[in-house]
């Protein structure tokens, strides 16, 4: 019981994280993998302002967020898109900011791992299944959920989400209707990366903040988005959650292999259904 | 008009550079860049067999580093932990392991074409290294495994940074030849076909996914060999070498280089292992970031890679025209 409901808690944090890695690549084609860094940058922006200054949480989160906001501005305007449709390069250019942003972090905040910390009125626990269960984790799935209702509406209710929809069915008779798909494509970017930054923030209640979390990060987002269907928000929601289960239990009865079994589920899902659970066909 | 002195400088000229850059510049450099040197062989023989199928075949791959340790690890086992000792039994071993598993993971992978693959080989050398680092009392956990004794090629040979160096260095030459009698026959042909259109291929009758499956065989074949030099050259294996980040530096060599040449990755190769020596020289706590700053200039900047320039280059200096 407590294994799945840490599982889920985990899975939600992997929902947050995954849903803006997932968008930016149904949106624009882009496999953005310094996803994970911005995750990492976005923790370490949110300890700064929490702890190190006792600014308000929910502050810190915004913060992180539009840290990592900034950031993908710049890897958007000023580098992918002068090799639109490159998909090695794209693979390539965003593998080299791990490495720029990883030793940046490193700089700046030293390479002192952050235990984790959370806001004083989240900082309790209350009895479940006969041990304490920290209330912080409570508040992490209900984030997720707010997260998937919100971006549902986005996607869904908007004429944003309208045109988003139109533009992963077919770029070419989108932007043929007048639409400035450029711009979409653009804001869904920033949208992406802040949803990664405050996902670290989110995040940095469970895992704190070191210089190894942006890889691991990625690597669970490609898992994520892979089983969950790449470029779907509610396969993102699926596969954070199977994710995030897998690895709760595995760690448990299976200590030391919960990756592998990460991997296994993902590499048998490309094999049945490339897809993802609730993916769709993608058109190059 | 072509003059007499053009012909023979343009078909040996390149072959002279090579040997004077690989045989006998590193006989003069001083032991610490002689190893180096080997380094820059033996990342110059895995970027060439990334190229057979990234260059070649049109298959992106995020996880040909697990070749590389698959056959780096087969054979440290072999000589560490089972008790073998001749090259000439290890190699063939070693070398047969790694066909092998790329045998199954091509079985996987190639169900899938662009992003799908790239993403299935990244997920199946990954769980390489879940593998490698959770087995630990066989593959030494995350340390790897070391103490790795020089090759025993059956011959006396003091083994010092030189002689390991020019043990890389044939190794280079055998697979770069092997590699071009690859992608010059016919069947590399139709890999260019493959990579230029899929159903064009497909519709002239060709077996397109034999094809694919073949080539990324070859290429897991001559990573493993550069996996095996590595150890001999490195006498320490460890995840890293599975990882992500030997996977995408091949990546790097092979689009810096030029893509579909082999002699491309040959120059990436050189062009990465001095960049990597002069900042851990210069800059040693920043050369990540200046490893990350010239994927990013060099993608940004370079996205066809190197090649294209030199040979045009080539060209003007050999016959005074642009044009070939």
């Amino acid at each position: 019981m407590l294994t799945a409901l840490s599982g889920v808690s985990f899975g939600s944090i992997l929902f947050l994280v995954a849903s803006g890695f997932s968008l930016i690549f149904g949106v624009m084609g882009v496999l953005n993998l310094t996803h994970g860094v911005l995750y990492m940058v976005g923790a370490y922006i949110g300890w700064t302002l929490a702890i190190q200054h006792g600014h308000n949480f929910l502050l810190a989160i915004v913060a992180g967020g539009v840290g990592a906001a900034i950031i993908g501005l710049i890897l958007d305007q000023g580098f992918l898109r002068r090799i639109h449709g490159m998909l090695a390069q794209q693979v390539l250019l965003t593998f080299g900011f791990i490495y720029v942003l990883t030793n940046l972090c490193l700089w700046y905040w030293g390479a002192l791992p952050r235990a984790p910390f959370t806001a004083p009125t989240l900082d309790w626990s209350f009895p479940l299944a006969g041990l304490q269960y920290p209330f912080a984790r409570v508040v992490i799935t209900l984030i997720g959920i707010a997260l998937a209702v919100f971006l549902w509406w986005l996607q869904s209710k908007t004429k944003f989400g309208m045109v988003i929809r139109a533009g992963m069915n077919d770029k070419e008779m989108t932007v043929g209707l007048g639409i400035n798909y450029g711009i979409v494509a653009a804001a869904i970017f920033l949208l992406g990366c802040f949803l990664a930054g405050a996902a670290g923030v989110v995040g940095s209640q469970l895992f704190g903040a070191h210089l190894g979390l942006g890889q691991e990060i990625l690597l669970f987002a490609v898992a994520v988005v892979v089983v969950g269907g790449l470029g779907s928000i509610p396969g993102a929601l699926v596969g954070g959650l199977v994710t995030g289960l897998v690895v709760s239990f595995g760690t448990v009865l299976l200590p030391g292999l919960a990756m592998f079994f990460v991997y296994l589920v993902m590499i048998v899902v490309l094999m049945i259904r490339p897809t993802g659970i609730l993916g769709r066909a993608i058109t190059d | 008009m072509a003059q007499t002195w053009q012909r023979p400088v343009a078909r040996f000229g390149p072959y002279v550079a090579a040997a004077l850059l690989f045989l006998i510049l590193p006989a003069l450099l001083p032991t610490h860049l002689q190893s180096v040197w080997s380094r820059l062989v033996i990342f110059a023989i895995f970027a060439i067999s990334l190229d057979i199928i990234f260059g070649y075949a049109g298959l992106i791959s995020l996880g040909h580093s697990a070749f590389f340790g698959v056959g780096g690890y087969a054979n440290a086992l072999l000589l560490t932990k089972l008790g073998f000792e001749s090259f000439w039994i290890v190699t063939p071993i070693a070398l047969a392991i790694t066909v092998a598993v790329a045998a199954l993971f091509g079985l996987i992978a190639l169900r899938v074409t662009r992003m799908y693959f790239l993403l299935i080989t990244f997920a199946l050398s990954q769980m390489l290294v879940a593998v490698v680092n959770t087995w630990r009392d066989v593959t030494g956990g995350a340390e790897g495994l070391f103490r790795i004794p020089h090759p025993d090629l059956g011959i006396s040979i003091a083994w010092n940074s030189i002689s390991l160096y020019y043990f890389a260095c044939i190794s280079l030459i055998v697979c770069f030849f092997l590699m071009m009698l690859v992608v010059k026959s016919p069947f590399g042909l139709s890999l260019q076909g493959i990579r230029e259109s899929e159903p064009r291929m497909r519709a002239m009758g060709y077996n397109v996914w034999l094809h694919k499956y073949i080539a990324y065989i070859i290429s897991a074949l001559f990573a493993g060999v550069a996996g095996i030099v590595f150890t001999y050259h490195n006498t320490v294996i460890s995840p890293w070498n599975l990882g992500l980040e030997m996977s995408a530096l091949a990546l790097l060599i092979c689009i810096l280089g030029g893509r579909g040449t082999l002699w491309g990755p040959l120059i990436g190769a050189v062009v990465i292992t001095l960049i990597e020596y002069f900042s851990s020289i210069y800059l040693p706590a920043r050369w990540p970031l200046v490893l990350g700053g010239s994927f990013v200039l060099c993608v940004a900047l370079l996205p066809k890679g190197i090649a294209p320039y030199l040979q045009r280059l080539w060209n003007r200096l050999i016959y005074g025209s642009a044009k070939n």
